[in-house]
């Protein structure tokens, strides 16, 4: 990506929900999510007050800083606190060029700053998608095995393959 | 050991001295994130207010004698379909193959007392190689490592993550399936 088409990443606040609507509300990037595609505005500005500003880590990707989609991690406490799940969604007009990659090593180098105690940032991606899985392995994340039946996804038993970042892994 | 002399049941708030033997030994506790119980009163309290409230625990025994214990936690809500488990027993027991029974005998009422069960799960510490046998030799697939993934009393642990998926006997056909059916009718296979 060149200097006219940067990718970075913000929070994402109720005034971006127009952008939010164009990949929330798409099948296609809802396909491999937990969630079924958003249906009015309301909605859309419900779930960025409920879920999205609480978060403790999500970020807007944007191009020339129009969010195009989120980069998510997920903080856990105690004995698990040194690691954190990665989840992103993308709008799909912008899928295949490397966008997501760029965003996840930049989210990761983020989070791995931001918390000492970080060791290691997973995600977990359905054995079928395998666009997803391209990413992470261009970002640099280790595959690590298939979790089998691992969990339920729209009422489906799924496979999962599991990847992880670990803080010594990180590059540019 | 004649295996028949091997049981597993609930725990009982008699089986405070056995307990107290192994649960006070450090080399059986270490592994896991218990502390090691050191007197009577926090034997008994342990099994009162955790082992007998708790899902799925069991005592593991040698002529009805507390000796071990395995554990399952159930996942809820959508993550009822998966479940860890744990286990341990007393070091006079170790490299007998006692775990192995214990464990086998555990898996099939695992999934029959917990009717959304499709995968029971362990994970140990790669460096942990006796308890690795002991889930091979049951029959769990090992499915990979998980790098850095949590905090074991104060050390940063990996784990080898294993898997036993729910099996069901396809009458007609006499063969076992593993994990492509499903007797629960909220998850047809994907």
């Amino acid at each position: 990506m060149d200097q006219e088409n940067e990718i970075t990443l913000r929070k994402l606040t109720v005034d971006d929900v127009d952008d939010f609507m164009v990949w929330a509300t798409d099948p296609k990037v809802a396909h491999f999510c937990s969630w079924e595609p958003h249906t009015s505005v309301e909605d859309a500005i419900a779930y960025i007050e409920n879920v999205v500003v609480p978060h403790p880590w999500l970020r807007a990707i944007c191009l020339n800083n129009r969010p195009i989609g989120a980069i998510s991690v997920t903080s856990n406490s105690g004995a698990d606190k040194c690691r954190g799940e990665m989840g992103y969604v993308l709008a799909s007009a912008y899928w295949g060029k490397g966008i997501v990659t760029k965003a996840v090593k930049i989210a990761a180098k983020m989070v791995f700053e931001e918390r000492e105690e970080m060791e290691r940032v997973e995600a977990l991606v359905d054995v079928e998608n395998g666009g997803s899985q391209r990413v992470l392995e261009k970002a640099g994340f280790v595959r690590e095995g298939v979790l089998r039946k691992y969990l339920v996804q729209k009422g489906r038993i799924r496979d999962m393959v599991m990847f992880s970042l670990l803080r010594t892994e990180l590059r540019d | 050991m004649d295996s028949s002399r091997i049981t597993l049941r609930p725990f009982k708030l008699t089986d405070v001295d056995d307990f107290l033997t192994w649960g006070s030994d450090d080399q059986v506790i270490r592994p896991l994130r218990w502390t090691t119980i050191s007197t009577m009163e926090e034997a008994f309290n342990f099994i009162k207010d955790v082992c007998i409230p708790h899902p799925w625990r069991r005592s593991i025994c040698i002529d009805d004698r507390s000796i071990g214990f395995i554990s399952v936690f159930p996942g809820s809500g959508d993550d009822r379909c998966r479940a860890d488990m744990g286990y341990a027993i007393a070091t006079k027991y170790w490299g007998q193959g006692i775990t192995t029974i214990a464990v086998k005998m555990a898996v099939p009422l695992v999934f029959k007392e917990l009717p959304d069960l499709v995968r029971l799960q362990a994970h140990t510490a790669i460096e942990n190689k006796a308890s690795q046998r002991v889930l091979e030799k049951v029959g769990f697939c090992k499915e990979g490592v998980l790098r850095k993934y949590t905090y074991l009393k104060g050390n940063i642990k990996d784990l080898a993550m294993y898997s036993f998926l729910i099996k069901i006997v396809t009458e007609i056909r006499g063969e076992e399936t593993e994990g492509t059916q499903f007797t629960m009718s909220s998850y047809p296979s994907a």
